[in-house]
């Protein structure tokens, strides 16, 4: 992540929002000064040694600094990157709630507010509410009481009655907790805290060097196939560290994982095709087969493995829109059971690729049919959400198409296909196959309708989409995701189906650019834009003729393009003299650099919503002071003059709009940076 | 043999050539000797003859005389022509007709005329002044230089080139004319490449719609709502939905908003679907419907059209069994509303003006910053900041209490 002033700016402003100034102050310094020590960070902020320590404890604990131990002295260092993740609090909280239950994002949360916690600390941090609210029914607790009190407005619960009322009916017991916690490591939502955690990724990939060059090259690295040796010991090294933080996981897993103990315990009683989603209702005969934790363990959450999560929500939402929506339901069933194992959007081009640019150790193993009908809820009617035309309209032997390879990569994944091929007998009693007019009739007929007249839909198809049945519906939505131009979906093998993340979100990010586009340089600017894209270079005579616009209009929108970032132009003289009236002036768009430019300025624009937040505070100052006073807290309406109420309504009403801003900015940001 | 030949002899023998040489190709055909000679209408043996009865012809005008690349050749031009070249005053007039002449339907800049004649520009203003009184030549426009002054044989229509092709009209580009035809290629498109139905649809029933929509929640919710989220909808549901559609249709829904409410939506069409419009299909609808009047369209124009609607990201090409066809992009938020019934509406300043969905907005653009035109400026502190910001008390509804300070910024 590179850190430009406005990213700096904004992690300075978002700790402030959640950890309060102190942090924010010091977090603030360290960006802009690089790292530094204790005596340092005195001079440059005027503060003392003691209340430095605090601060930089609050920072600690909430995994947003970097140190190392140098002799006696540590030096610290910003971590940017999880200061941005703050802003994700919300939508990570969300999607646990979603996929988990409340209970689990009960947890989740706790863990959120107080940062890195030790196993027992939130065992005992819940022991103690649980008796609470056994002894006393009725009274309010604070939720996050493992904590100085931070303010934790961004993430929409600062109701602390409300959220209190809610969590005597969430984590009922330890063993509960147990078993959330379990979950969610398996899940690697959690991982374990390590000493390297805290170690910047350059001090890491230093230390590692030389490790590795003191145990394998005391001679220094020598030659071509050194160097690839070298490079090869590095990033298993890397990796190593890396899966250092999924220590817990693997010891969970040496007990088998979740749905494996389920199964043995709770025999066939396995309610139908619902994997780990079911619990948190039904959960307490279940608890007690999960291991205890060690206590010792620390535990954070792996932001990496929601950004899995968080991008699969952002496909759906896609094909949702380029598609319908029960399309893109299947697809969110199929996204889930693809992205079980992966543990990162982005693979890391030091460890996870080999010299020749190949994926090391990828298991990449295809979705089939079953597996997603398993998963997929009964009730959803899948006839629905796609056309019915006449059935010898349709050519199956397009359709079933088979791409076994992801474009443009020499990726062979042949093993895999074998493996499933027990599944292929599946599903056919009412699909493709059979139908003789359906199958082989792929003859290119030029179709009939070309005289203006409506295609003609005969009710008598509709029959046929209603006999092939579940499977063949499904698999319906499956091929109209594997025709898209997008590549939503390959259909690799007979009945399986995986996804080329790489290109598929290179397109999403073109898609989002392109309505970036439209909406501010219009429909005719995306126009010209496309066309270099598709043509490359141009000058301005051949966009022209290609987009069939006029001159003036052309140079106009150009050149307003060229101000906002998304076109560039390039001059090429026509001999030595390099005179400007006979020079070529060909446009180009360079996609890369327009996606940095729009990202620092959603940077800049989260920074000013979060600035005029701060200011409406100001101007609201008296009221939400009033609001903060303990008999006025939580009867807001009852007890303030309707005049004052009124203020303090429309102040949330803004704050709950900028803040939301601020999320859809970052829905944006995280498209085009980290998916 | 003679020297001095009989000139009525010659004078037969040239309107013999003539003919022969007109029956033989078209204007631009070129004969060499050995094709004049071929004609058998002066005795092979005679040369010479052949070649006073040629000189006699390009004399009248008649023959223009051309290097080909086998060496000097003949063409032969229509007497309607050769008698506006013999009524010219002079050698320079002349000279200049026989210039833009050749220079054929794409016109010849009068700079040019001057710079190959090597004349003085008094003298060929002269000339063309002449030429134009008379009739014989033109000035015209040439899209590719709109500045420079050209000029064309009067009985020629301008090339494409020179034109610009289908898509200009009197040297502009006709935007209305394009934008209506690409309004029906799309239109044509959008009804072709997708399918009516009913269900299912974003606006439809709330029980589909919900459900893929909180998908994963798993028994999280075990209310009343949850329940009739659940429940499957029966078939005769579905087949009373298609049965109704067609009425609804029918019924006069007063505006886009209304007819998407009742449910009908498009879908996409299933993979594998071999029927989507083609260039050629849809080249061939515009000329039946003769909606061009008496612009003929080939296929390479509308092509360039389904371009543009390509790169307007309206459609998308699509293969199948490599038949190229095109389908219309986000099939299920595309609006209903009948073509005609749009037709009318736009006519009348009401209803949506474009073809197709809006790009859907990002956090980017909906934040007030995404579109601010002094977003650069824009720092705490400077005369543009944060807390002075209108476009944000704007976008707040709040100009009453932000801004005021420092009193509204001139942008």
């Amino acid at each position: 992540m590179q850190v430009t002033q406005n990213v700096a700016e904004l992690c300075a402003l978002l700790i402030d929002e959640l950890h309060g100034e102190l942090p924010s102050r010091i977090f603030a310094v360290l960006l802009n000064r690089g790292r530094a020590n204790l005596p340092q960070l005195c001079q440059y902020t005027g503060m003392n040694a003691l209340q430095l320590r605090n601060g930089l404890a609050v920072l600690l604990q909430h995994n947003l600094l970097y140190y190392q131990v140098d002799g006696s002295h540590a030096i610290y260092e910003a971590n940017a990157e999880f200061a941005y993740n703050l802003l994700r609090t919300g939508k990570i909280l969300e999607m646990i709630e979603v996929s988990f239950g409340p209970p689990a994002k009960d947890v989740m949360q706790s863990l959120l507010v107080s940062g890195q916690t030790r196993v027992s600390d939130l065992l005992s941090a819940y022991q103690e509410k649980i008796d609470h609210i056994n002894k006393i029914n009725a009274t309010t607790m604070p939720l996050d009481d493992d904590e100085d009190s931070p303010d934790v407005k961004t993430n929409g619960v600062n109701g602390n009655s409300h959220s209190t009322k809610k969590s005597d009916t969430l984590v009922k017991s330890t063993a509960q907790l147990n078993s959330i916690i379990c979950r969610l490591v398996e899940a690697e939502l959690i991982d374990v805290v390590h000493p390297k955690t805290f170690q910047s990724p350059q001090d890491i990939i230093k230390t590692v060097e030389k490790e590795v060059t003191d145990r394998y090259f005391p001679a220094g690295v020598k030659g071509g196939r050194g160097k690839i040796e070298f490079q090869e010991k590095m990033a298993e090294a890397l990796r190593k560290v890396r899966s250092e933080s999924k220590s817990l996981k693997r010891k969970l897993e040496q007990n088998g994982t979740a749905a494996k103990r389920r199964k043995l315990f709770a025999g066939v009683g396995a309610s139908n095709g619902t994997s780990d989603g079911t619990n948190g209702v039904n959960g307490a005969p279940e608890e007690d087969l999960d291991p205890a934790l060690d206590p010792k363990q620390v535990i954070r959450i792996n932001y990496e493995k929601c950004l899995v999560d968080l991008r699969n929500r952002r496909l759906v939402q896609f094909v949702s829109e380029t598609i319908g929506e029960m399309t893109s339901y299947v697809y969110g069933v199929l996204l889930r059971l693809l992205t079980k194992q992966l543990p990162r959007c982005r693979l890391d081009p030091t460890m996870d690729l080999n010299p020749d640019g190949e994926e090391v150790d990828a298991e990449h193993r295809p979705v089939t049919t079953d597996e997603i009908l398993d998963n997929l809820r009964t009730a959803v009617d899948l006839s629905l959400g796609f056309g019915k035309p006449q059935v010898k309209e349709i050519s199956s032997k397009a359709a079933e198409k088979i791409t076994e390879q992801p474009p443009k990569a020499k990726l062979f994944i042949a093993e895999a296909e074998v493996e499933g091929d027990a599944s292929a007998d599946e599903s056919d009693d009412g699909s493709s196959s059979e139908e003789p007019g359906y199958d082989s009739d792929f003859k290119d007929q030029p179709a009939p309708a070309a005289n203006g007249s409506k295609v003609q839909f005969a009710d008598g198809s509709d029959t046929h989409w209603k006999r092939m049945g579940r499977p063949g519906q499904l698999r319906q939505h499956l091929l109209l995701l594997a025709e898209s131009s997008q590549h939503f979906v390959r259909h690799c093998g007979q009945d399986q189906w995986t996804v080329d993340f790489e290109p598929l979100m290179r397109a999403l990010r073109e898609a989002e650019l392109d309505a970036v586009i439209e909406r501010t340089s219009g429909r005719q600017g995306l126009r010209l834009v496309r066309i270099l894209r598709a043509n490359g270079k141009l000058d301005e005579k051949a966009l022209m003729n290609v987009a069939l616009m006029r001159k003036a209009e052309v140079q106009q929108k150009m050149v307003e393009m060229q101000r906002a970032g998304f076109v560039q132009v390039q001059e090429v003289p026509r001999d030595n003299k390099a005179d400007v009236k006979k020079s070529f002036f060909l446009w180009f768009c360079d996609v890369d650099k327009s996606y940095i430019k729009l990202t620092d300025n959603s940077y800049k624009s989260m920074v000013r919503c979060l600035q005029v937040l701060e200011v409406l505070r100001q101007k609201e100052k008296d009221v939400l002071m009033l609001t903060r006073r303990t008999d006025v807290k939580g009867r807001e309406k009852d007890v303030m003059r309707k005049e004052y109420f009124d203020r303090y309504s429309r102040f949330q009403e803004n704050e709950r709009k900028l803040l939301a801003q601020v999320m859809r900015l970052d829905d944006f940001v995280a498209l085009l940076r980290d998916f | 043999m003679a020297g001095a030949e009989d000139p009525s002899k010659i004078q037969i023998l040239k309107d013999a050539l003539y003919e022969e040489a007109r029956q033989h190709g078209s204007e631009s055909r070129m004969f060499s000797q050995k094709g004049l000679t071929d004609f058998n209408i002066v005795p092979p043996g005679d040369p010479v003859l052949l070649l006073k009865v040629i000189q006699g012809l390009c004399d009248d005008k008649l023959f223009v005389g051309v290097t080909s690349p086998t060496g000097i050749a003949w063409r032969w031009r229509n007497r309607e022509d050769a008698k506006k070249y013999t009524s010219l005053p002079n050698d320079e007039t002349m000279m200049v007709y026989a210039i833009i002449d050749e220079a054929g339907a794409d016109g010849i800049w009068n700079r040019t005329i001057k710079h190959k004649l090597n004349m003085h520009e008094s003298v060929v203003k002269n000339c063309i002044k002449h030429l134009e009184t008379k009739g014989y030549i033109a000035s015209m426009k040439n899209v590719e230089h709109p500045n420079k002054k050209m000029y064309i044989k009067a009985n020629l229509r301008p090339s494409d080139r020179a034109t610009g092709g289908p898509w200009f009209t009197e040297g502009e580009l006709d935007t209305a004319f394009i934008a209506e035809l690409e309004d029906i290629v799309f239109e044509y498109i959008k009804t072709k490449s997708a399918y009516l139905g009913s269900q299912g649809g974003p606006r439809g029933d709330a029980s589909t719609v919900r459900a893929p929509r909180g998908g994963v929640v798993r028994g999280s919710a075990p209310d009343g709502e949850a329940a009739a989220r659940g429940v499957k909808r029966p078939a005769t549901d579905i087949s009373n939905d298609d049965t109704a559609a067609p009425v609804n249709g029918d019924a006069p829904a007063p505006a886009a908003s209304a007819s998407r409410s009742r449910g009908k939506v498009y879908l996409p069409l299933p993979a594998g679907y071999k029927s989507y419009p083609t260039v050629a299909e849809i080249a061939q609808l515009i000329h039946q419907t003769g909606v061009t009047n008496n612009t003929t369209l080939g296929e390479a124009d509308i092509q360039q059209l389904v371009d543009g609607l390509y790169y307007d990201g309206l459609i998308e090409p699509i293969k199948v069994n490599n038949r190229r066809g095109y389908r219309v992009t986000r099939a299920t938020k595309q609006d209903t509303v009948p073509f005609h019934k749009r037709q009318k509406e736009r006519q009348a300043g009401i209803g949506i003006d474009r073809m197709g969905v809006e790009a859907t907005g990002n956090g980017l653009t909906e934040t007030p910053c995404g579109r601010c035109p002094v977003f650069d400026l824009c720092e705490e502190g400077g005369p543009v900041s944060p807390s002075n910001c209108v476009y944000f008390a704007q976008w707040l509804d709040m100009e009453d209490t932000m801004a005021k300070p420092t009193g509204p910024i001139a942008v």
